[in-house]
């Protein structure tokens, strides 16, 4: 039995979209619907003018800069080159590489960072208490830990000659793998510890958007007699659907800075460029480095590209969250 | 910001404008600072650079230094920022990589300019030719040789005996270091050669040491043409391709290379000197480390390049200028190099001081795997900055093209370099 | 329909978890232990690091032979760890209140009304993901030179009053809030500010909790900016502390480990006591 009655209008609604009654606007005065017009602005105010000075302000600088070459110090001359920033980065034989390669991390990423952590808060949301608490603390461990020691931890397990999970392997009758040093194997293994790392976060995030869900409609349901999984079904997943949509968004916009540390401490793009990713690249060549041009065109690049993307989902986003009814 | 950039622009050049020579010595109270990324790391180097520091302090009551701690990768990052945000920026631990560019695009002062040239000749006397040169661009000097080491081949003796070989008989050049190496694998488990050539981290520092001792050069002398694509470069890269293809050397990243050497299951490990005190570490108890001098191309002369850090001088103000000198004059002394020789692990550019038992006598014979290093200081052919703003990029895509050429699939070594010199020679200045 | 569903009697836990068992409970346990592992076994390997000496660090022993806190003395002589622990839960702290604060006003403005410019408003919030911060770093590092903050708490703070995760993770809780309930407040005579204070922020404690616990982290773990204003150690925050102990002629592991030890416990604690307020907060109280 489907369930799409129930999960309807109260809490999927989207209250931006109530109307407002056009009578009640008529009357009001003009200095009153300004100051109206006026509150959504003033509750946005310190998030935006902090965004507005420490990151659109040098952004907009950024972008005069990616024209020019320039060190930044004031006795040094600026000389405008139009495109050759753009075009040196995108000279790189290894740019197509990194672009291929942030694809298959975005691909490796998203079952570890949302599936794997949506089928863990299902499943331990219905534990008694003392498991549930036991599950998600020890699943939340990898979070507290620095990015940098989290990637020597890993080194050392994995090590071909004294890694005690490779040594393991062996014992089991395997040739040492080269987890870090084969080119074919490199990519994926910091996409797990990419994805291990992001377990827990994921977890909390989507545990507490299912914990808020009404039990009442869940209760209803059952005593409808819908099963466990026409639950999940028709009231969890649709209900849970935006915080998804959030978390995908952000492995897409996040996923290929996220995977940077471990990249930078684990092989610095290396074996052959096969662990390289379109950030990475742009942080070796560009923001990373000392030259104003090439490190303000890598972040204009950046900006726009992942910022196209990101329209494309919203508009995505829009589509299927507001679909269920 | 705009406003800033231009207060300090009209800041600084009224300084130039006022500028004078430098007073022969330092009567007022003043702050200098020493941007030091020795002191970035907590141990030895930390503890030697806090001491020099206090030596100095004691000796020079006038001047007090204010070290700031910034790791090597980020300083020039932090000297860029803190110059524009108009911060004193005095004296500087420059790594070599970046010390082209701190002459010529973060005001790094040339000694010749400023220090009186009786008065500097004589701080000159009993230093290494080859190490002065070190910091000299374009005929001026802007670097001291501060710490600085020179690569050589560690080696475990524990596997060398396993192996059949003689330990007291370390390979000399590439040559019998194959040979040698072959029968490490043969007989052993472990990875018969690791070699800190390749790698983001490296740059092109020790490919500069191999290419120069086949007789060639990355760049050329006047630092306007690259080279790397030259017969000698393409041989060296081909012997180098030939150990990869054989499975005595590996592409691992630098961090997996010390940690199978510290490990004891790497036989044979060409890095800088300056990783001893790790690899010691590691050692003891567990198998027995020694090191050799950097492997010739056949009877060739082997030119070792060097790894670390100069001094550079980057005060405006006449004052600062004299107590950074001051400081400056007081690390690279005898008394100085025997600090950072004994107490950080880097090589004395004072050879004198050596055999003298004041200074190192004692040390050098407690320590005999400096010994290759020390010797190698007469070979140095000081590394070359990379020129211009891309410096940075240049040396990354040449060194892209040199790990593909060594470790990839396509054997056209010849082939890759030369489109990879074509590529960097449009990124020169 | 909604107010019936609402009034309807608590759901009892006992019975929901007697509903549960069955082979798939089973399969669900075993792929939890196995995950459980998996997560917990690296760091269990980092503190047995930790506990080795210098020359054992590679060792595969799951157990350390002669287990000893040197590497904690050592780590602690060697970098004012307690001081920048302080340090780092101060400005932690503070990061999280200002994120939650900023977060819940523009959440608020975004879900509650639709405004000129909310759409590109609400883009560019989330834009600012895509700004590299290496970029924006020495421009940043001017404006707080101008502000003479160099070298402070202060400077680690001012930058990150607002985040773009706090401000869209609350602003979809909020949408999916329901209106009956906001309805009903106002009724009773609420003005927006009450209605936000009163009656939704209370009922997003989950949201709130863990949106917390994760802002806490991620300052926690900050690296980049503090590294560009680190002038002495005393003012500064344990990332840089830990930094300390890797150089490029060789990290000191024992000691790395030992001092990761002691700045993840702090976070683990904060966990511990935010992570009640996750687990079931959704009207709690009934409406108020």
């Amino acid at each position: 039995m489907r369930l799409g009655h129930l999960h309807l209008d109260p809490t999927m609604t989207d209250f931006a979209a109530e109307p407002h009654p056009p009578r009640m606007l008529r009357r009001m005065t003009r200095a009153r619907r300004f100051r109206r017009q006026l509150v959504p602005y003033l509750y946005l105010l310190p998030a935006v003018a902090c965004f507005v000075i420490w990151i659109y302000e040098p952004l907009a600088q950024a972008f005069v800069l990616s024209f020019q070459q320039w060190n930044l110090l004031p006795t040094a001359p600026k000389t405008w080159v139009g495109l050759d920033n753009y075009r040196n980065i995108f000279d790189l034989p290894k740019f197509w590489q990194a672009l291929g390669n942030t694809w298959y991390y975005l691909v490796g990423l998203l079952p570890l960072a949302v599936l794997l952590p949506l089928v863990i808060a299902l499943f331990t949301q219905d534990l008694p208490p003392r498991s549930r608490n036991l599950y998600r603390a020890l699943i939340f461990v990898p979070m507290i830990v620095p990015p940098v020691v989290a990637a020597a931890v890993w080194r050392w397990l994995l090590d071909p000659s004294h890694g005690i999970l490779n040594l393991g392997l062996q014992g089991l009758g395997t040739k040492p793998i080269g987890f870090l040093s084969d080119p074919d194997l490199a990519l994926w293994t910091i996409t797990f510890i990419t994805g291990w790392k992001l377990i827990g976060f994921a977890t909390l995030i989507l545990s507490a958007a299912n914990a808020a869900i009404d039990e009442s409609l869940v209760e209803a349901a059952r005593l409808d007699g819908a099963s466990k999984w026409e639950i999940i079904r028709d009231i969890r997943l649709p209900l849970l659907s935006p915080t998804l949509m959030l978390l995908i968004l952000m492995v897409v916009l996040l996923g290929a800075q996220w995977s940077f540390s471990y990249i930078h401490v684990l092989t610095e793009g290396g074996p052959l460029g096969s662990t390289t990713n379109i950030y990475y690249l742009l942080w070796q060549f560009g923001f990373g480095s000392l030259s104003v041009g090439w490190s303000s065109a890598s972040a204009v690049i950046l900006f726009v590209g992942f910022g196209l993307l990101a329209a494309a989902l919203f508009a995505l986003k829009a589509k299927v969250t507001f679909h269920d009814d | 910001m705009k406003t800033t950039l231009l207060a300090v622009a009209v800041a600084l050049s009224a300084t130039a404008a006022l500028a004078q020579s430098m007073p022969a010595e330092v009567t007022e109270p003043v702050t200098i600072t020493f941007y030091n990324y020795n002191l970035a790391s907590a141990g030895n180097g930390a503890d030697a650079t806090r001491k020099m520091i206090a030596e100095f302090e004691a000796a020079h009551p006038n001047i007090h230094v204010e070290g700031v701690p910034v790791q090597p990768q980020d300083i020039a990052t932090r000297l860029q920022a803190d110059i524009v945000a108009g911060q004193s920026v005095d004296l500087v631990q420059m790594p070599f990589a970046a010390l082209g560019f701190a002459a010529e695009n973060l005001g790094a002062v040339a000694l010749e300019d400023i220090v009186p040239a009786e008065e500097l000749a004589g701080h000159f006397e009993g230093m290494v030719p080859n190490g002065l040169e070190l910091g000299r661009l374009n005929g001026k000097t802007y670097g001291l040789a501060y710490t600085f080491s020179t690569p050589v081949l560690f080696y475990n003796a524990d596997l060398f005996r396993k192996a059949g070989l003689d330990p007291d008989q370390p390979p000399a050049t590439w040559a019998e270091l194959k040979e040698a190496a072959l029968k490490i694998k043969a007989s052993t488990d472990a990875l018969p050669l690791a070699t800190g050539i390749y790698g983001p981290t490296a740059l092109d520092w020790l490919m500069q040491g191999v290419i120069n001792s086949n007789g060639g050069a990355v760049i050329n002398a006047d630092r306007t043409e690259m080279t790397f694509a030259s017969p000698e470069a393409i041989e060296a890269i081909a012997m180098l391709r030939d150990l990869a293809q054989e499975g005595i050397t590996e592409n691992l990243s630098i961090t997996a290379q010390m940690e199978g050497m510290a490990a004891g299951n790497t036989a044979m490990y060409l890095q800088t000197s300056a990783i001893q005190g790790y690899l010691v570490k590691g050692a003891t108890g567990n198998f027995e480390l020694r090191a050799a001098a950097m492997p010739a191309f056949g009877d060739k002369p082997v030119k070792p390049s060097n790894s670390g850090s100069a001094l550079s001088l980057h005060s405006t103000d006449p004052v600062k200028q004299r107590a950074a000198w001051e400081l400056m004059k007081y690390l690279t002394s005898e008394r100085g190099y025997t600090i950072i020789t004994s107490e950080i692990g880097y090589l004395p550019l004072r050879p004198s001081i050596v055999n003298d038992p004041e200074y190192l006598g004692e040390w050098v014979k407690a320590h005999p795997l400096v010994q290759p290093n020390l010797a190698q200081l007469e070979k140095l052919a000081p590394y070359v900055p990379l020129p211009g703003p891309n410096y940075l990029q240049i040396g990354i895509s040449m060194m892209d093209a040199m790990e593909m050429a060594t470790f990839g699939n396509d054997d056209n070594v010849a082939g890759i370099l030369t489109e990879a010199q074509e590529r960097t020679q449009r990124l020169m200045p | 329909m909604m107010t019936d569903a609402a009034t309807l009697a608590p759901v009892q836990p006992r019975r929901r978890a007697l509903a549960l068992s069955g082979w798939d409970t089973g399969v669900g346990h075993a792929l939890m232990i196995l995950v459980s592992l998996v997560c917990v076994f690296p760091i269990y390997w980092m503190i047995v690091t930790s506990l080795r000496p210098e020359n054992a660090i590679f060792s595969t022993r799951l157990w350390p032979d002669a287990a000893s806190l040197d590497n904690y003395a050592y780590a602690l002589r060697a970098v004012p760890m307690q001081r920048m622990l302080v340090n780092t839960f101060i400005v932690s702290a503070a990061v999280t209140a200002v994120q939650l604060l900023s977060g819940i006003l523009a959440g608020y403005a975004f879900a509650r009304w639709r405004f000129r410019g909310s759409a590109i408003l609400f883009g560019a919030v989330a834009l600012t993901w895509l700004v590299p911060l290496q970029v924006v770093m020495i421009p940043n590092y001017l404006l707080v030179a101008r502000l003479g903050m160099i070298d402070t708490l202060g400077a680690l703070i001012l930058p990150h009053i607002a985040s773009a995760f706090a401000i869209m993770l609350l602003a979809q809780s909020m949408r999916s809030f329901p209106t009956e309930v906001v309805e009903a407040a106002r009724m009773d005579g609420g003005n927006h500010w009450q209605i936000l204070w009163q009656v939704i922020v209370p009922n997003l404690r989950g949201t709130l909790a863990s949106l917390a616990i994760l802002i806490f982290i991620t300052t926690w773990n900050e690296y980049f900016w503090p590294l560009l204003l680190t002038r002495s150690p005393e003012n500064s925050v344990v990332q840089i502390g830990l930094q300390m102990f890797i150089s490029s002629e060789g990290t000191q592991w024992g000691p790395l480990m030992a001092a990761s030890t002691m700045a993840s416990l702090p976070i683990l604690l904060i966990y511990l006591v935010l992570q009640r307020q996750v687990i079931s907060s959704f009207m709690k109280s009934g409406l108020r």
